[in-house]
C-alpha cells in the first residue's frame, strides 16, 4: 500500500508541525456547540490539513462526510449532501458528524455566485461540525470567508521530516543513509506527503536507501539552480549553460526569476542596460509563449536570460557570491493575495450596485472610497467586509482594525442577549405547556382513547406555535440587525 | 504479408521493461516495483519518444502477465480533458476491483498536461481515495503544468532524450530483423534528427526502408524533409562572409525546390548555431531573430518574407563579425 496513505496520521499527536493550529483546532472540536462558527484550514500542498481533519474526526469519535472536488459540487448536491447531514444528526445521536469540504477553493460554486451562496447556507444552518479546506484563503468566497474561523498550516521547515521519515523507515525495516534522507527532506521543499512518497518510491524492493537511490525520482528540484544562475553571472564556469539548464529542469519563468533577483545593480550603466535587455527579450518570448501555446519557443527564452546575460557578465573575476531566491516572489505572492482581495471587493461592491466590477474600479471607487472612510461602520456591516477589505477602502490598517473589531463585539453581545432572550422564551413556553398538559391530562382519564389522539395533536400544536414565535423573534432582530 | 504493413514503432515497442532501451536508472526503479509488486503513484515527465508510454504499457504487462488489458485502462487526457471525465470515467475505472487477484489495477492517464486545473484538482482525493485499488501513471511533457498537489502525490520520473547510443542500439535491432543495411554515417542521420526522440528515429528508418533495403544518410534527410546538416552550415558561413545574394539563393533552393518546412528549418538554424563557435554576444542576437522569426510564422506570418529578412539579419550581425 502507497506509504502516504498507509502513515497518514490517525490521532492528531501522530502529525508533523503546525503545533498550535493543531492545538487550535482540538479545542475547536472539544469547545463545539451548533453556534461555533465552522472551521477554514488553509496551506500549501501535502501538510497535513485533510490528515488533520480526519484524525480530529478520529480523536473525538465523530462520523466524517467527506466532499471534494473529485465529487459534483453543484448548489443542489452540497445542499442535499451536506446540507442533509449538516442538519440532521446520526442515527445513533451519540455522537457527531464531522463534515469536511476537501479542496473549497476549487469548489465549482466559486464560478457561479449560485454555489457560493448555497454553501454559505449551509455553513449558517449547519448543526453538525463542518471544516473547509482549501490551499488558498482567497480562492474562497468573501461570504463563506467571513463566516468562519481561519487556521493556517505552515510548509514544514526540512529538519523536522526527517525524524518522521526515519520512524516509517524503521517500521518498514530499512536502513537509509542520513544524507539521502536529508536530501528527501530538503527536495520536498515542506511538503511531507511528498517526501514519504519520494521515500516509498525509492525504497520499494530495496532494504537499503543510499543517497544515490534518491535523486531520480523528486518533486521540481531546487538543488542546482544556485549553480546554475552563479554560472550565468560568471561567478563560476561551466563548459555549457544550456547543458546545465537541462539538469535544472525548472521552468524559464522560475530561471528568469531568479537570475533578474541575483543579477543585483552593475556599476557601468551600459552593461546594466544590456543585461535587462536581454531579460525582457526573454521574457518577451516566454510571454509569446504561453499566448500561442507554442512550446518551442521557450528555447529562445533560454538562451537569451541565459547567454544574453552571460555575455555581458563576461570579464568578472569568479569568485563567491551568495545566491538567493528572488526577493520579488514574496512580494508576488503578497501583491497576489492583494488582487485577489481587491477582486473580491469589487464585485461584492458592484453586484450591490448593479455593475460591473470594472467599472466599480474605474468610475466610482472613488466616491464610494471616500463614502467608506466617512462612514465605514455601516460599509462593514452592509457588505460583511473584514479589517483587510475595509483598509483597501481606507486605507488604514489600525483604524480598520479598530473598527471592525468594535463590531464584531457589538454583533456578539447582540447574538448574546438574542440567545438569553430565546432561552427566556423557550423557558416561558415551557411552563405554558406544562400548564396546559395538565388540563387535558384530566379531560384523559374522563373521555375516551380518540379523545386523548386529539388531546395530544392539541399539545402539538402548542408546541409548534411557541417555537414559531421564538423563530420569528429571532429573525426580526436579525433583520434589524442587518439593516442597521 | 501484413508484417510490412505494420507500424514499426508499435511494432517494435518492447513489451518488457528489460528490453527497453535507455533511461536505465528508471528502468531499474520500475523493475523493482514490479519484484515486490508494490508501486505509488508516478509521475512521467520528459520530451516525446523518451520512452514514457512504453515504460508504462510494459510496467502494467509484468505486474498483470497474460491479463494485463483487465487491469489497465490507458486514457488520452488530450482528447478528453474536462472535470467530467474524472469524475465518470476515472473515478468509475479506480472504484471498481482488480481483476484475477492483483492487489490492484493501474491507470495511465497520457499527456496529463492537457487537463483542465479543474479535473487535475478533482484528482487529487481520487487518487487517494482508491490509492488501495488504483495506481495512477500519469505522463507529460512538462511537469510544470500539473498542479502542486498532484506532483505532491506522486513520485516523478524524469525521462532524458535518448543518447546516440540509445537510438543506434534501436536502430540495430530493426536492422537485424528488418535485413537492412545501416551505415555508421545513417546513425548519425537518424541520431540528428531525431534529437533523442525514439518515435522520429524508427518512423525515419521506417520510411527510409521502404525506398530500399540499404540505407544512406540522404534517403533519412529526404524522407523527413530535413536539410543535411552540411547544408546549413553553409547557409551560416555565407551568411556570416556578407554574402546576402548568395544565403537568399541557397535558402530559396532548400524552402522550395526541397520543400523543407520553414519552422523545420528554424530548428536547425538554431541546432547548428548554438553548436558552431562564435562569439557569445553574435551568437545571443542570431537565436534573438531566430525567435522573433519563429513566433512571427506562428502567429501566420507569410514564410517566405520572414525567412529572406531573417537571412539579411544574419547578414547584419554576420558582417560585423567580419569586420
Amino acid at each position: 500500500m502507497d506509504w502516504a496513505e498507509k502513515y497518514r496520521p490517525r490521532h492528531l499527536s501522530e502529525l508533523v508541525g503546525n503545533r498550535e493550529s493543531l492545538r487550535q483546532m482540538s479545542e475547536w472540536a472539544r469547545q463545539w456547540t451548533t453556534e461555533t462558527p465552522p472551521l477554514i484550514i488553509y496551506g500549501k500542498p501535502g501538510i497535513g490539513k485533510t490528515s488533520s481533519a480526519w484524525a480530529l474526526a478520529n480523536d473525538m469519535n465523530w462520523e466524517v462526510v467527506e466532499l471534494n472536488a473529485s465529487d459534483q459540487r453543484t448548489k443542489g448536491v452540497i445542499e442535499k449532501i451536506a446540507g442533509g447531514s449538516a442538519s440532521t444528526g446520526s442515527l445513533s445521536g451519540a455522537f457527531r458528524k464531522l463534515i469536511i469540504l476537501d479542496e473549497a477553493d476549487n469548489l465549482q460554486g466559486n464560478a457561479d455566485r449560485g454555489g457560493a451562496r448555497a454553501i454559505a447556507e449551509v455553513i449558517r444552518q449547519a448543526k453538525q461540525p463542518l471544516i473547509l479546506i482549501a490551499n488558498d484563503l482567497y480562492g474562497l468566497d468573501g461570504t463563506i470567508r467571513n463566516l468562519c474561523t481561519k487556521i493556517q498550516f505552515k510548509a514544514l521547515p526540512a529538519k523536522s521530516l526527517v525524524p518522521r521519515l526515519r520512524e516509517i523507515c524503521s517500521m518498514e525495516g530499512i536502513t537509509c543513509a542520513l544524507p539521502a534522507l536529508n536530501d528527501i527532506a530538503e527536495q520536498a521543499s515542506g511538503d511531507i506527503r511528498s517526501a514519504v512518497t519520494m521515500l516509498y518510491a525509492s525504497a520499494i524492493g530495496k532494504d537499503k536507501v543510499g543517497e544515490d537511490d534518491v535523486s531520480i525520482s523528486s518533486k521540481d528540484s531546487r538543488s542546482t539552480i544556485f549553480d546554475l544562475v552563479a554560472a550565468t553571472l560568471g561567478y563560476r564556469q561551466v563548459t555549457s549553460l544550456q547543458d546545465l539548464n537541462m539538469t535544472v529542469d525548472e521552468t524559464p519563468d522560475t530561471v528568469l526569476q531568479w537570475i533578474e533577483g541575483n543579477l543585483g545593480v552593475l556599476p557601468d550603466t551600459k552593461k546594466n542596460a544590456a543585461a535587462y535587455q536581454a531579460l525582457s527579450r526573454a521574457d518577451m518570448y516566454l510571454g509569446y509563449t504561453y499566448k500561442t501555446q507554442y512550446y518551442t519557443l521557450w528555447r529562445y527564452a533560454n538562451i537569451l536570460m541565459l547567454y544574453g546575460v552571460h555575455d555581458v557578465m563576461k570579464g568578472r573575476p569568479s569568485g563567491y557570491a551568495k545566491i538567493m531566491p528572488p526577493t520579488r516572489w514574496r512580494q508576488m505572492s503578497t501583491a497576489k493575495r492583494q488582487k485577489l482581495m481587491r477582486e473580491h471587493l469589487l464585485s461584492q461592491l458592484g453586484i450591490s450596485m448593479h455593475m460591473s466590477s470594472a467599472s466599480v474600479r474605474n468610475i466610482y471607487l472613488c466616491p464610494v472610497s471616500l463614502l467608506a472612510r466617512q462612514f465605514p461602520q455601516s460599509f462593514v456591516k452592509d457588505y460583511s467586509f473584514d479589517a483587510d477589505q475595509l483598509n483597501i477602502l481606507i486605507h488604514d490598517p489600525d483604524l480598520a482594525k479598530s473598527i471592525v473589531k468594535s463590531i464584531d463585539e457589538e454583533k456578539k453581545s447582540l447574538e448574546k442577549e438574542l440567545k438569553k432572550k430565546k432561552k427566556e422564551e423557550e423557558a416561558l413556553a415551557k411552563k405554558n405547556r406544562t400548564l396546559k398538559k395538565t388540563e387535558p391530562d384530566i379531560k384523559v382519564q374522563l373521555s375516551s382513547c380518540n379523545e386523548t389522539d386529539s388531546a395530544l395533536v392539541m399539545i402539538d400544536d402548542n408546541e409548534k406555535e411557541s417555537e414559531t414565535n421564538v423563530n420569528k423573534d429571532k429573525k426580526s432582530s436579525q433583520s434589524t440587525l442587518f439593516n442597521f | 504479408m501484413d508484417e510490412t504493413h505494420a507500424i514499426w514503432i508499435e511494432k517494435y515497442r518492447p513489451h518488457h521493461l528489460s528490453d527497453i532501451i535507455g533511461q536505465p536508472e528508471i528502468i531499474e526503479r520500475l523493475t523493482s516495483y514490479v519484484a515486490k509488486h508494490e508501486m505509488p503513484h508516478l509521475l512521467f515527465t520528459g520530451n516525446a519518444g523518451t520512452g514514457k508510454t512504453t515504460a508504462a504499457v510494459a510496467l502494467a504487462r509484468e505486474f498483470f502477465g497474460d491479463d494485463w488489458q483487465m487491469n489497465f485502462r490507458e486514457l488520452n487526457a488530450s482528447d478528453e480533458r474536462g472535470i467530467d471525465v474524472v469524475r465518470n470515467q476515472i473515478k468509475q475505472f479506480a472504484r471498481t476491483s482488480p481483476f484475477g487477484g492483483s492487489t490492484f489495477k493501474i491507470l495511465f492517464l497520457d499527456e496529463a498536461d492537457a487537463l483542465t486545473s479543474d479535473a487535475q484538482s478533482a484528482l487529487r482525493r481520487t487518487m487517494e481515495t482508491y490509492a488501495q485499488t488504483c495506481r495512477f501513471i500519469l505522463s507529460c511533457n512538462y511537469s510544470a503544468k500539473i498542479i502542486d498537489p498532484i506532483q505532491s502525490r506522486c513520485a516523478i520520473y524524469r525521462f532524458r532524450p535518448l543518447g546516440k547510443q540509445a537510438v543506434a542500439e534501436m536502430v540495430h535491432r530493426i536492422e537485424k530483423d528488418q535485413n537492412l543495411t545501416v551505415s555508421e554515417e545513417v546513425i548519425n542521420a537518424i541520431f540528428y534528427i531525431a534529437q533523442g526522440d525514439m518515435r522520429k528515429a524508427i518512423n525515419a528508418l521506417q520510411g527510409a526502408a521502404i525506398l530500399g533495403r540499404e540505407i544512406s544518410p540522404d534517403m533519412i534527410y529526404a524522407i523527413t524533409a530535413t536539410a543535411r546538416p552540411e547544408e546549413i552550415d553553409d547557409l551560416i558561413e555565407l551568411c556570416l562572409a556578407g554574402n546576402f545574394p548568395g544565403a537568399g539563393g541557397t535558402l530559396a533552393s532548400l524552402l522550395h525546390d526541397r520543400g523543407i518546412a520553414p519552422q523545420e528549418l528554424i530548428g536547425q538554424l538554431y541546432r547548428a548555431i548554438m553548436k558552431r563557435d562564435l562569439p557569445e554576444n553574435i551568437k545571443v542576437r542570431l537565436i534573438d531573430s531566430l525567435g522573433e522569426t519563429d513566433f512571427r510564422l506562428s502567429e501566420g506570418a507569410g514564410s517566405d518574407i520572414q525567412m529572406q529578412s531573417l537571412i539579411a539579419k544574419f547578414v547584419m550581425y554576420g558582417g560585423k563579425n567580419t569586420r
